[in-house]
C-alpha cells in the first residue's frame, strides 16, 4: 500500500513541479512571443508592397520601423466606410493603408483562399487607382513543393504587379491565374486581367483566382471609393 | 464535402506522413521485415489516430486554444503551451483504454491488433498527426478525415514496404548497405512513387 | 591515463560515431528529416534535441533512486515533454522564424525514441554526471548526422549553405543546375541511405 501512496505522491509533486516551471516560462516568454508574431505579419504586409525583399532579411528594427512609418491599420464596413480599430463591428473587414507623403499610395488586403490541399493566406496591395495591383505576397500555404508550391516565389508573385481588376469597360471581373502562361493563351486584350499560372498546377491557380475573387468581392465597396476618389 | 476529399486524398498519397512527413519511422523499419504484422500494426494505427485526433481537436479547441476557456468564464486563458504534454498523455490514455476495452470484449481482435497497441503511444505519427491537425487549423470534420486517412496512408505505405521487403531478400545488395541503407533507399524511392500523385486534379 | 581512455571520455564519444544513435541504433529518425532541408534548421533541431537530452538524462539519473518504478515510464516522458515545451517556447522566444519553419517537429522531439531509450537503459542506472555525457554525446551524434544530410541537401538542392549562395554563378552558366529532387522527401530518405552505407564500409575496416 505504501507504495502505492509514494508513487502517487510522486506523481503530484512531478506534475506541480512542471507544470510551475512550464507556466513561468511560458508568462515570461510571452511578450517576446506576441512581439515576433506581431513583426511577422508586419513583414508580410512590407513585403506585398515591395518595400521589404524576401533576400535581404531585413533586421527586425527595420521591419518596425518601416511600418511604424508607412502603414496605417483601419477597418471598413460593409459600404467602404472606414472605421477606426476601436469601433470595429464583428463584420468589419481589416485593411492597412500604405500612407508616404501624407497621401494612400496602396490599400493592403489580407488573402484567405482555399488552395489544392490546404488554406493559403497572404497580402494583396491595390494602388490608390482602385483598379491597378502592386503587389502580392503569399506567407502560408500547403501545395505541392514545385508546382503550387511555386505560389510562395518571388517569378509567381512577380506577375501581379501592375494587373489591373477592372476590364476595359470599367467592370469589375477580378484577377485570374492563367493555366500556364498567359501569352498565346488569353486574348491581348484581356491580359492585364490574367497572370502566369504555374504548369502542372492548374487547381492550385484555379482554387487562388476563386480565393482572391471572394476577397476583392468583399472589398469593392472601398475599391470603388477609391476609384471615385473619395478617399486620399 | 470537395475539400475533405482533399485532405483525404492528400494525407493518403502526397502528403502521406510517412513518406513526406518522415513520422512513424521506427515502427515502420522495426514491423515491416514481414507482412502479417505490418498489416495488424497498420490497421491498428488507423485505427488509433481515426480515434485519437478528433479527441485532440475537441480538447485543443474546448480547453487549449487561446479563448477556448470562454464556456466555463476564463476566455483570457491560453494553455496552448500545454499541447504537447495534454496530447501524448489523451494519446497514451486512449491507447491504454482501447487496449482493456478490446481484451474485454473481442478477443480475437486483440490477437491481431492488441499486441500492437503499446507500441503505438510513442509512435510519432500518431502526436505529429494530431499537431498537423492544430498548425493546419483543421475544423472537426476535416481532423476526423484527416486522422483517419493519415493512418491509412501509413498503413499503405507500411504494407507496400513488407511487401517490397520479402522481394528485397532474394537480391544481392553490396556489403553495408544491407538492412538499414537499403531500407531507407527502397523508401526514398516508394516516397518518390507516391509523389506523382500530386497530378491527382479533382 | 590519458583522457581518451577514460570511462567519461569513452560514454561521450562513442555515441558520435561508432555506436551513433541514428544509424547504427536504427533510433530516432523520426523527425530527423523533414528538417534537413536547411542547414539552420537542422542546426537549431539539433541543438534542441541534444539540449532535451542532456537534461532529460541529467534530471532521470539524479531522481533515479526516487522514481517509483511502476510509474517510471509517465515520469520520464512528463519530464521529457516539460523539456521539449521549454524548448520550443524558447525558439519561438528568440528565433521565430527558425521555429516557423520547425513546426511541429520540435514537438515531435517528445516520442522521439533516442531519449526515452537513453533515459531507460541508460539514466536509470547510471550517475549524474555520466548520465550528462552520455545526453551530450548521443545528441551530438544525432546532430552531426542530421547536418551532415542537410549540407547535402542544401548543397545540392539549393546551391547554398546557411542561405548563402555556394555554388559560383559560372557553374549555372557552364549548364549546371540544382537538383531540385534534394529538397524533397525521397532524396532525404536516399541520402541518409548512402551516407549509412559509407559509415559502415568506412568503420569496417
Amino acid at each position: 500500500m505504501s507504495s502505492h501512496i509514494k508513487s502517487i505522491l510522486f506523481a503530484v509533486v512531478l506534475s506541480i513541479v512542471c507544470g510551475s516551471l512550464l507556466t513561468l516560462a511560458s508568462t515570461g516568454l510571452r511578450e517576446y512571443q506576441l512581439k515576433n508574431i506581431a513583426l511577422d505579419k508586419q513583414k508580410n504586409i512590407l513585403k506585398s508592397i515591395g518595400l521589404i525583399e524576401d533576400k535581404k532579411a531585413p533586421s527586425l528594427k527595420t521591419v518596425s520601423g518601416l511600418y511604424a512609418d508607412y502603414i496605417k491599420e483601419m477597418w471598413i464596413d460593409f459600404q467602404g466606410k472606414l472605421v477606426p480599430k476601436e469601433k470595429k463591428g464583428e463584420n468589419d473587414l481589416p485593411v492597412y493603408f500604405y500612407v508616404k507623403q501624407e497621401k494612400i499610395q496602396a490599400y493592403i488586403i489580407p488573402v484567405h483562399s482555399r488552395g489544392l490541399w490546404g488554406k493559403i493566406a497572404g497580402y494583396l496591395a491595390i494602388k490608390n487607382d482602385g483598379t491597378t495591383i502592386s503587389g502580392f505576397t503569399v506567407y502560408s500555404h500547403q501545395e505541392t513543393p514545385g508546382l503550387g508550391g511555386e505560389i510562395e516565389k518571388d517569378w509567381f508573385q512577380k506577375n501581379f504587379a501592375g494587373k489591373k481588376i477592372l476590364d476595359d469597360k470599367g467592370n469589375f471581373v477580378s484577377i485570374t491565374i492563367a493555366k500556364g502562361a498567359v501569352q498565346g493563351r488569353i486574348p491581348t486584350s484581356k491580359h492585364k486581367n490574367f497572370v502566369d499560372g504555374i504548369s502542372g498546377a492548374s487547381m492550385t491557380g484555379k482554387f487562388l483566382s476563386a480565393g482572391l475573387k471572394r476577397t476583392l468581392i468583399e472589398y469593392e465597396p472601398l475599391s470603388e471609393r477609391f476609384r471615385k476618389n473619395e478617399i486620399k | 464535402m470537395e475539400n475533405l476529399i482533399s485532405i483525404f486524398l492528400n494525407s493518403v498519397f502526397v502528403g502521406n506522413i510517412l513518406l513526406a512527413y518522415f513520422l512513424g519511422m521506427c515502427s515502420f523499419l522495426a514491423i515491416s521485415s514481414n507482412m502479417e504484422p505490418a498489416v495488424g500494426l497498420g490497421f491498428a494505427v488507423t485505427f488509433v489516430l481515426s480515434i485519437t485526433t478528433p479527441i485532440n481537436w475537441l480538447v485543443y479547441h474546448y480547453l487549449l486554444a487561446p479563448g477556448a476557456l470562454t464556456w466555463v468564464g476564463l476566455p483570457s486563458v491560453d494553455l496552448s503551451f500545454l499541447k504537447f504534454i495534454i496530447f501524448i498523455a489523451v494519446i497514451a490514455g486512449i491507447v491504454q483504454a482501447l487496449e482493456m476495452i478490446i481484451d474485454r470484449y473481442s478477443p480475437p481482435l486483440y490477437m491481431a491488433l492488441g499486441v500492437f497497441l503499446p507500441l503505438i503511444a510513442v509512435n510519432c505519427a500518431i502526436l505529429g498527426t494530431s499537431l498537423f491537425m492544430v498548425e493546419r487549423d483543421y475544423n472537426f470534420m476535416e481532423s476526423v478525415v484527416f486522422g483517419a486517412s493519415s493512418g491509412m496512408g501509413w498503413m499503405l505505405a507500411i504494407v507496400t514496404m513488407a511487401g517490397i521487403r520479402k522481394k528485397l531478400r532474394y537480391a544481392d545488395v553490396p556489403e553495408g548497405l544491407e538492412g538499414f541503407g537499403i531500407s531507407m533507399i527502397v523508401t526514398g524511392l516508394m516516397a518518390m512513387a507516391f509523389m506523382l500523385f500530386s497530378g491527382i486534379t479533382l | 591515463m590519458k583522457i581518451t581512455r577514460t570511462k567519461a571520455f569513452k560514454v561521450f564519444s562513442n555515441p558520435i560515431w561508432e555506436r551513433n544513435p541514428i544509424s547504427g541504433q536504427i533510433l530516432g529518425i523520426c523527425s530527423a528529416l523533414a528538417v534537413t532541408v536547411q542547414l539552420k534548421t537542422a542546426i537549431v533541431m539539433g541543438l534542441a534535441l541534444t539540449f532535451v537530452l542532456a537534461c532529460s538524462n541529467l534530471s532521470i539519473s539524479l531522481m533515479r533512486k526516487l522514481i517509483p518504478r511502476n510509474i517510471r515510464i509517465i515520469v520520464e516522458l512528463t519530464i521529457i515533454a516539460t523539456l521539449v515545451i521549454f524548448a520550443d517556447q524558447v525558439l519561438k522566444a528568440f528565433l521565430y522564424d527558425i521555429s516557423k519553419q520547425l513546426s511541429v517537429f520540435v514537438g515531435l522531439i517528445i516520442t522521439n525514441c533516442i531519449i526515452l531509450a537513453r533515459a531507460e537503459t541508460y539514466a536509470l542506472g547510471n550517475p549524474p554526471l555520466l548520465s550528462l555525457l552520455d545526453g551530450i554525446g548521443n545528441g551530438l551524434g544525432y546532430s552531426q548526422i542530421l547536418i551532415t544530410v542537410a549540407v547535402l541537401r542544401e548543397l545540392l538542392g539549393a546551391g547554398k549553405l546557411f542561405g548563402f549562395q555556394v555554388i559560383p554563378n559560372f557553374f549555372y552558366a557552364a549548364g549546371y543546375e540544382n537538383m531540385g529532387f534534394m529538397v524533397l522527401a525521397p532524396g532525404a530518405f536516399i541520402a541518409i541511405g548512402f551516407i549509412v552505407w559509407l559509415q559502415k564500409t568506412v568503420s569496417k575496416e
